[in-house]
């Protein structure tokens, strides 16, 4: 069995809680401090009044002609208390006396000497018994009952209830929203992209907190700036050298030793370039949008392919027009193709249409990459071990590249492996790109 | 007495400027380096040459300025070959609209360079002069389209970019630069490789039919690209030549 109580997991149900428990027993406290009150003074009056009255009603039959006594009883008979002018019912004796018996005997005990019985029964219900100055029997038949509530009171505790439990909610609604714009802010936080600027405005705490994450989400676009300025600052230094290299390279006779020289060239002036380009793509494009024809830009990025000899199909048509950088968009399927290119020899394109968004795969029918690695891929630098190494050449930035300029365009790149082997790169693009 | 080509080359980088003058050199071109603008407007001053190589990045009036500048002046003839530090469509486009020839990214190999120096000077010594101006940075109107020939692509009335694989615009280029002329295969093959001619293998009837499709022209009634019978094709639309692109 399990005994413990659990503890609501959000902030929001805690707080509610501890709030709605509080404000309910403090009010169950003064409910019931009020009500014992007023329960005192009804009783003290009540005791008064049933003395008086007791006393008065003895009197009366006491006085009155024994044949006149029966129509009378009417009269005197109260909510819950009457007389019977004979012995009474058979009962047991009273265990503990009732304090409306001790005021019964305070007012006419002196007089007349009685014994009290209890009937038992559901509902408390007790006689005293007495004998008036002719010997005749009276019995008090008392059925003792509170003061009944009146009939609106449980509505208006209903009320305050309600009225709790909606300012409870109210209260902790206010207290916990700026935590949760702050915590999707958080969670939304792409260092790369826009920023997105909190509202220093609000409570203190919150304010505070809104004035920490945008002086942090500053430092690090401060700091990621500063890295690709330092990534394109180096990368475009290199190229001054590089070229003196290779321009000496060339004054040099024909020989095994030159050759390796130039591949070691080459292969430095492509990291210098890739860095370049990565930095950039980092930094923003100031490439204007332009409206675009996708289906003759796709052609002719197919055909230069097949011009130069490689392997790259297109299936599909788009028949789509959009807005978006075009020297970004060719970057990135160029980067994808020879990404395909390198590793599967061939790459298959293939353009949708689907529901207001554009989606252009490029395919392969290479290695593919490992499930875990999928994401990492398209990390800068990052090269996945085995099939895809670094004896294949390249930079590990050509996706890296391509991811940055899909989401600077408005699109989204995804990676996965194909069924039958093969990578499957999709770049998805919106028709109508939200602004610039 | 042969007319040896004399190239300019304006760098900064010491080095680079010396070693790119000796490899011209030893292929025999006649070459003068100079370190900046300056130098470069004192030269040519007393001496014209026959193209100019200039370095985009430099410090004081970079490339760029000088380009223009060169166009704006007594020396708007003189073809301009840019060397650019930055792999870049776009500072591929400023150059060209800024009137060069020509462009080389940074770090090129030598023999490339004189293959681009040869090409420029073939090319502009080949167009009739109405059309040297218009080499680059310019739009050419025709029909309903406008090609953008710093950008290489078409430009359709909505200003919608239609784009052009290489070969389509070196191939569309020929016949503009050429309208109402009839040009065999022969000759289009000629005119057509560009640079990449080694890896230029479709067959110019291919070419043809694939850039009709792309000027959306009818191949059975074509109004821009005519098929002439057992002699080749006409572009029979005329031509015209509109300020740079906006």
């Amino acid at each position: 069995m399990n005994l413990a109580i659990r503890w609501p997991r959000t902030l929001a149900s805690r707080l509610s809680l501890i709030f709605l428990v509080g404000l309910i027993l403090a009010q169950a406290l003064s409910f019931g401090a009020q009500y014992y009150e007023r329960y005192e003074t009804a009783k003290n009056t009540m005791l008064g009044n049933l003395e008086t009255d007791v006393s008065t009603s003895i009197a009366i039959l006491d006085r009155l002609p024994a044949s006149e006594r029966a129509s009378w009883l009417q009269q005197l008979e109260r909510r819950n208390y009457r007389y019977l002018l004979d012995e009474g019912s058979p009962g047991t004796a009273m265990r503990d006396t009732p304090i409306a018996v001790t005021s019964i005997k305070d007012a006419i005990g002196k007089d007349y000497p009685m014994t009290v019985t209890d009937i038992p029964g559901p509902i408390k219900h007790f006689q005293v018994h007495l004998k008036l100055a002719d010997g005749s029997p009276v019995t008090i038949d008392v059925r003792p009952s509170m003061v009944p509530l009146s009939p609106w009171l449980p509505v208006v505790l209903l009320g305050q209830l309600a009225l709790l439990i909606a300012c409870t909610w109210l209260a902790v609604r206010i207290a916990i929203r700026p935590l949760t714009r702050l915590a999707q802010a958080v969670e939304t936080l792409d260092p790369n992209a826009h920023a997105v600027h909190l509202d220093e405005k609000g409570p203190t705490e919150v304010a505070h907190a809104a004035k920490a994450f945008n002086a942090m989400q500053a430092r690090i676009a401060a700091y990621l700036k500063e890295r690709m300025q330092l990534l394109a600052a180096i990368s475009h230094d290199l190229q001054t050298p590089i070229t003196r290299m290779k321009l000496r390279a060339e004054f040099m006779d024909d020989s095994v030793e030159k050759d390796k020289l130039w591949n070691d060239l080459g292969e430095m002036e492509h990291l210098v370039r890739e860095g370049v380009a990565y930095a950039r793509s980092i930094h923003g494009s100031t490439e204007e949008s332009r409206r675009t024809d996708m289906d003759s830009f796709l052609d002719s990025l197919v055909f230069d392919y097949q011009d130069m000899g490689k392997d790259v199909q297109l299936g599909g048509k788009s028949e789509a027009v959009i807005d978006t950088r075009p020297h970004a968009l060719r970057r990135v399927l160029v980067n994808l193709t020879d990404n395909a290119l390198k590793f599967a020899g061939a790459a298959e394109l293939k353009v949708e249409n689907k529901n207001g968004s554009l989606s252009v795969k490029v395919m392969d029918r290479g290695p593919g990459i490992a499930e875990e690695e999928l994401a990492q891929v398209m990390e800068p630098f990052y090269r996945v071990e085995n099939s895809r190494n670094r004896s294949t050449g390249g930079t590990g930035l050509g996706l890296a590249i391509a991811q940055q300029l899909a989401l600077a365009i408005g699109g989204s790149l995804v990676l996965s492996n194909r069924e039958g082997g093969g990578l499957c790169a999709e770049l998805k693009l919106p028709i109508r790109p939200a602004g610039q | 007495m042969e007319h040896v080509d004399h190239i300019l080359i304006v760098d900064d980088d010491r080095e680079i400027r010396e070693l790119v003058g000796n490899y011209l050199k030893k292929n025999g071109l006649r070459t003068t380096v100079v370190a900046d603008g300056r130098q470069m407007r004192a030269f040519l001053e007393s001496t014209p040459v026959d193209l100019i190589v200039l370095d985009i990045m430099m410090p004081g009036d970079d490339g760029l300025m000088l380009c223009r500048e060169l166009r704006a002046g007594k020396h708007k003839a003189t073809p301009v070959l840019m060397l650019t530090a930055r792999n870049d469509e776009t500072d591929r486009i400023i150059g060209l609209e800024m009137g060069a020839d020509d462009y080389l990214v940074k770090p090129f190999a030598a023999r490339e360079l004189l293959a681009r120096i040869n090409a420029v000077l073939r090319r502009t010594r080949m167009l009739p002069p109405n059309l040297v101006v218009t080499e680059s940075g310019r739009l050419l109107a025709f029909g309903r389209w406008r090609l953008d020939t710093s950008a290489r692509h078409l430009l359709d009335e909505d200003g919608t970019m239609v784009a052009l694989s290489g070969a389509e615009y070196r191939l569309l280029r020929v016949f503009l630069d050429h309208p109402q002329r009839v040009l065999n295969r022969d000759q289009l093959l000629n005119l057509t490789q560009g640079r990449d001619a080694d890896l230029f293998d479709r067959s110019i009837d291919l070419l043809v039919s694939r850039l009709r499709q792309r000027l959306l022209d009818d191949a059975r009634e074509p109004a821009y690209i005519k098929t002439v019978r057992s002699e080749g094709y006409v572009f029979s639309l005329a031509v015209e030549v509109l300020g740079a692109p906006s």
